[in-house]
């Protein structure tokens, strides 16, 4: 690619670089929070929802109104804006969109093969399943009995192919194998598409480089986090961070040896971009948890991310930027059906 | 028409509803449109609002109105529109029509549901039986089993004395959707590969869809497979494509009883399925009856409760307080509208107008007549309350100017009786009704077409021009046999020269100015088009400059409205002095010349232009000779006053405020009276209000000034640039001759001077003047339509009214029932 976005970029992606930066200006201000947080029952979150842009998105629901409907429809309108983009849209930045399902659609063969394990039925979980990551074969995911079988008989067509072939294994899938598939699943595809990004060069790059950058190195920090207690091995733990952040590879090689929260802090503190974000951390009985900051840090990487012209990142920002919204409404939705008004104030800001 | 020369007066009245009437009020006030209610709880949510629980029933309703009305859309009916009045129901109807629709509703919900578990259970046995005939051609697959023996005419799986004896072949059958059956078929083939053998087929006709009613086709497939565990997957596989899975009866008689039996059932469920739609067609026919009816009042119903939302509660809870602009006019229609919906209650509602500081709404009534000029106004800028309204002077002066740029007789004629077809037509509801965007358009300005061409054909008279010939109306007033005999032409002169002068010096050649027009002779000669040119070019200016000063004189009605009389003199008087002194002694010199330098003295006739231009430099030139004795003295005082007055305009107003301003403010007597004022004021109780206007007015000099500079400079420059600016007249009037002219000698000349046989050429006429009549319509009346119109639309808003209006206002609009669009 040349180096000049400028000169052709509005030939092909312009309308719906337009069409993402008019959605964006649609996402919830500061005083509609204020408002929502207000509201005494659901019914009066949907009348102010409804001057919002998401309009009366919710007017063909029955009642009463429930908190999973709204996240359902709230979904749904996504879902309806990211079709259109991804149905007018023209490579590369089609394949930039399937890029992004794939993160969905990982999340759904997961929960489906866990659902199989757990012997649910599939109908029920796949309204659980993000609308983003459907496809065809999904439901026959519980068929396969090892990730090889996964791989040869369902997922071989899907975009999620490539993924695999760090994956392929005969253990038998129980609880631990999926979770450990997830994870390897998850490190190729940030892998992958953070490849896609740099090869694509360009604004492109200089903006969803950082990005991924930054969401593989939270994906290494939970991991550790979630490690901590488990019977997973160093060794093991190591070969599921992804290897395409800012802590690879000396970063990855200290918190694979790291053993409690104290210790990954302390790796953390080399890397001047972390290191606020764990000083923000509050203690147990109260404050921000690290999710919560690594949250709010990503908010902010994507409201960046619109500052510039002429890329796709724009589009990954949207997206994540409406998920972040449907959190905070849903949020806020709970506390209200839960008359739990205390904590009904810590949804996180979008800028 | 006296309405439209200023906007009417408007109040701030304030109502007291009494809470039982207020409903019924206000509704009423909706049917009759005469009030705009103003926002009293802006800082109050959408959803704690006073009547928000109303409001959100009517909002239930209209989601189950949509319901119904898809309904009834789905089945193809039409809504009728309702008919007569529909008044806004009392609250106690609102139950009751509540009531009713969520029957109608349920009950429909109801059928509709049966149907389609009819539907679905039709095509369901559709299906079946699809796929049982589908094992017809599947003759080789099923042969193709294993098996020995010659039994070739009966497809029955009779494994005897094969070595997989053991492993039965299963069959599984069902029908799916054809998009999903390649990636059914590649699933299948990946997970079970090599154990089983699939069949896919279309269906031989298309099925309906149980949902949607669109014909579909489907795709059956058998699949036979060995073994248990592939039977499992088999069949995981197929619940996940949502597959109709069927029994499959192995032996081909067994099959053929079973489709005898589907069509036995099919055929019973066609009979219930048709009792069921009849059922259906009469509940739809009841919503069809009902539902416009209730549409409407409920719509009303909603408007009414919104309005009442912005209505705040009285202390005593006991009314409601509105506020809403209203036409002074209106008053008493508004409290016998009021009166009479409350009689009933016994309390009577109150309205007294209360003071505001706030600019009132412009409110000017039109007829369907003075609308379209309205419009052109208000495309612009709506006025400011009580400003000189330009659109009774727009009446006339912008056909007249369109028709200066569009002066053809046959056009004109064209345009304006197909204006006066359309306002002939008006009434029709066919017309009315028309929804093209284009057709509205021209529609809506149709009184402005039949003015402009009207005006077009008197321009066209004066043009003499009809599609750009001459017509010899009245006998010319030129004499060529008089020119012949004088100069005594021979005929040999005749025959070298084809290009003979006509010299209006010689005796009996000029016979006198023709009566109206332009001499019809014209239109013979070589220098045709720089005489038009001189002639436009003046007229331009000549009506430039007296439209622009007919807008200086409309800013004096605004200054002595508004009780600015200062302006009169120091804003008026100077922009005159500037315009007149400069510009109107061109149109002085230009008429001056007309009327006093004749043909005789043609050849030492002095030029405007030089004279012009010299006036400024305050010089002379020898060679051009003045026009009339003392010409410089005056043009000297011309030019000295008119840039004398300009330090007047620039700083006349300002310095004036900033005078008046020091003698007003801190009077010690002053604040005395303004406590008297207020204690008068105390009864009132918007005391905050009343209050308002008392406060001494700021005055920051420095932004007045700014703000005259601008206007100064804008003036002054405007002056200059927009009487060039007019010459716009003359050229699109030049443009829209040549072109007629142009389609006529290369179209119509040519048809004409044809060289056939008299039949032939008649015939071949027809072509050609249909060619004509194409491109006059389309490039003449058209295309140079739209661009003369567009260049009025200019004249009209920056030249003229940039003078005297500011067009910062904006619309009253009153709370009304009124279906704006439909």
């Amino acid at each position: 690619m040349l180096e000049c976005a400028e000169l052709y970029f509005n030939v092909d992606h312009g309308y719906l670089e337009g069409l993402v930066r008019g959605c964006k200006a649609g996402l919830l201000t500061k005083q509609d929070y204020i408002n929502l947080v207000q509201c005494e029952t659901l019914e009066d979150l949907k009348i102010h929802l409804q001057t919002t842009d998401y309009g009366n998105f919710l007017a063909n629901q029955t009642n009463p109104l429930t908190v999973s409907k709204i996240d359902t429809e709230m979904r749904k309108k996504l879902c309806r804006e990211f079709e259109y983009f991804r149905n007018h849209s023209l490579e590369p930045l089609s394949t930039f969109f399937t890029y992004m399902t794939c993160n969905y659609m990982i999340d759904n063969v997961i929960l489906l093969m866990n659902g199989a394990l757990q012997k649910k039925s599939v109908k029920e979980i796949m309204s659980k399943c993000h609308p983003l990551g459907r496809f065809t074969e999904m439901e026959a995911v519980n068929i396969a009995e090892t990730p090889s079988d996964l791989f040869n008989a369902i997922l071989v067509e899907t975009p999620l192919a490539p993924f695999f072939h760090d994956c392929m294994s005969e253990n038998t899938l129980d609880e631990l194998n999926i979770e450990l598939l997830r994870n390897k699943l998850y490190k190729s595809y940030l892998e992958a598409f953070y490849k896609f990004c740099k090869n694509h060069g360009d604004v492109t790059a200089e903006i969803m480089c950082p990005i991924l950058e930054f969401e593989a190195d939270r994906r290494a920090f939970i991991i550790t986090l979630n490690s901590f207690g488990t019977e997973l091995s160093k060794d093991d733990r190591e070969t599921l961070y992804p290897r395409c952040g800012k802590l690879y590879p000396e970063g990855l090689r200290l918190l694979a040896q790291a053993e409690d929260f104290e210790q990954m802090k302390r790796v953390a503190e080399h890397y001047g971009e972390y290191k606020p974000l764990f000083e923000a951390v509050g203690d147990r009985n109260g404050g921000k948890t690290l999710e919560d900051v690594f949250y709010e840090h990503e908010v902010q990487m994507n409201v960046l991310a619109f500052n510039r012209q002429f890329h796709y990142g724009v589009f990954y920002a949207y997206t994540k930027l409406k998920e972040q919204e449907m959190r905070n409404i849903v949020w806020i939705a709970e506390c209200i059906s839960q008359r739990h008004r205390t904590k009904i104030n810590s949804y996180i800001p979008i800028l | 028409m006296g309405s439209m020369f200023r906007s009417e007066e408007v109040v701030l009245a304030q109502l007291f509803l009494p809470t039982a009437s207020a409903y019924a009020c206000v509704s009423q006030l909706g049917e009759l449109g005469l009030v705009e209610f103003r926002d009293l709880n802006a800082s109050v949510s959408a959803f704690q609002r006073r009547f928000v629980a109303d409001v959100r029933r009517c909002e239930e309703l209209e989601k189950t109105f949509t319901f119904l009305q898809e309904e009834v859309r789905r089945a193809g009916l039409p809504l009728p529109r309702p008919e007569g009045a529909l008044p806004a129901p009392p609250p106690r109807d609102l139950l009751h029509i509540q009531e009713e629709t969520e029957r109608l509703a349920q009950e429909l919900r109801g059928v509709r549901g049966n149907h389609q578990a009819l539907r679905a259970q039709l095509h369901q046995l559709q299906l079946h039986a699809a796929v049982l005939g589908h094992g017809h051609g599947h003759g080789p697959l099923l042969a193709a089993t294993p098996m020995d023996g010659p039994s070739d005419l009966t497809p029955l799986l009779q494994p005897p004395g094969t070595p997989h004896r053991d492993l039965r072949v299963n069959f599984v059958a069902g029908a799916v959707e054809p998009g999903k059956a390649a990636a059914l078929e590649r699933l299948l083939w990946r997970a079970c590969r090599g154990f089983l053998i699939a069949s896919f087929r279309e269906t031989e006709r298309q099925l309906e869809d149980p949902v949607t009613g669109e014909p579909a086709m489907w795709m059956t497939f058998l699949i036979s497979y060995w073994g248990e565990q592939i039977g499992r997957k088999v069949h995981k596989i197929t619940d996940c494509f949502h597959c109709h899975v069927f029994p499959f009866p192995e032996e081909e008689a067994a099959r053929r009883v079973a489709l005898e039996q589907l069509q036995q059932q099919s055929l019973e469920l066609r009979e219930v399925l048709r009792e069921t739609e009849l059922f259906l067609s009469q509940v739809l026919a009841r919503v069809q009856r009902l539902l416009p009816t209730w549409q409407v009042q409920v719509r009303k119903v909603k408007a009414v409760y919104l309005a009442l939302n912005q209505c705040s509660v009285s202390a005593t809870h006991k009314c409601l307080i509105a506020e809403g602009w209203c036409a002074t006019r209106d008053l008493p229609r508004l409290q016998e509208a009021l009166r009479n919906s409350s009689m009933e209650e016994g309390v009577s509602p109150v309205v007294h107008c209360i003071p505001s500081r706030d600019m009132p709404p412009t409110l000017i009534r039109t007829s369907r007549f003075t609308a379209g000029f309205q419009g052109i106004v208000d495309a612009y800028g709506v006025g400011r309350y009580q400003e000189v309204n330009p659109a009774p002077y727009t009446i006339i002066t912008f056909p007249f100017l369109f028709a200066v740029m569009f002066g053809d007789v046959g056009h004109g004629l064209l345009m304006f009786l197909f204006a006066l077809a359309m306002v002939l037509a008006e009434n029709r509801p066919a017309v009315k009704a028309a929804q093209n965007e284009i057709w509205r358009t021209f529609f809506g300005g149709r009184y402005l077409l039949l003015l402009m061409g009207l005006f077009s054909v008197y321009t066209g008279f004066v043009y003499n021009e009809c599609f750009s010939r001459a017509m010899t109306i009245f006998p010319s007033g030129w004499s060529v046999a008089a020119m012949a005999n004088q100069s005594g032409w021979s005929d040999e002169f005749l025959a070298q020269n084809p290009l003979l002068m006509l010299v209006p010096n010689t005796t009996g050649v000029f016979l006198g100015p023709y009566p109206f027009g332009i001499d019809p002779i014209w239109s013979l000669a070589v220098n045709h088009l720089s005489f038009l040119n001189s002639f436009k070019m003046k007229m331009s200016v000549i009506l430039g400059v007296t439209h622009m000063t007919f807008g200086v004189f409309l800013g004096v009605f605004n200054h002595v409205h508004f009780g600015q009389c200062h302006r009169l003199l120091l804003e008026t008087l100077p922009e005159l002095v500037f315009l007149l002194g400069l510009f109107g002694y061109l149109v002085f010199l230009v008429v001056f010349k007309w009327l006093c330098v004749s043909s005789a003295a043609a050849a030492r006739a002095p030029s405007i232009l030089i004279h012009f231009i010299n006036m400024f430099l305050f010089s002379s030139s020898p060679a051009n000779p003045p026009l009339f004795s003392g010409q410089e003295v005056v043009q000297t005082v011309l030019v000295v006053l008119a840039l004398a007055v300009v330090p007047i305009l620039l700083l006349g107003t300002p310095l004036f405020l900033y005078w008046r301003h020091r003698r007003h403010s801190p009077r010690p007597s002053s604040p005395l009276q303004e406590d008297k004022a207020e204690l008068l004021d105390a009864a009132d109780r918007d005391e905050e209000k009343a209050e308002g206007p008392r406060e001494p007015e700021e005055l920051v000099l420095s932004e007045v000034l700014m703000h005259q500079a601008i206007h100064t400079i804008e003036f002054c420059l405007g002056c200059i640039s927009n009487t060039a600016s007019y010459l716009r007249l003359w050229a699109l009037s030049l443009a829209h001759a040549q072109l007629s002219e142009v389609l006529w000698a290369m179209v119509m000349r040519v048809g004409l001077r044809l060289d056939l046989g008299l039949g032939v050429a008649a015939v071949a006429l027809v072509p050609v003047f249909a060619g004509f009549a194409v491109l006059t319509v389309a490039i003449l009346l058209v295309m140079e339509g739209l661009s003369a119109f567009l260049h009025a639309l200019r004249l009209h808003w920056v030249e003229f009214q940039n003078k005297f209006y500011s067009g910062s206002g904006y619309k009253l609009s009153p709370f009304t029932f009124a279906l704006e669009d439909e």
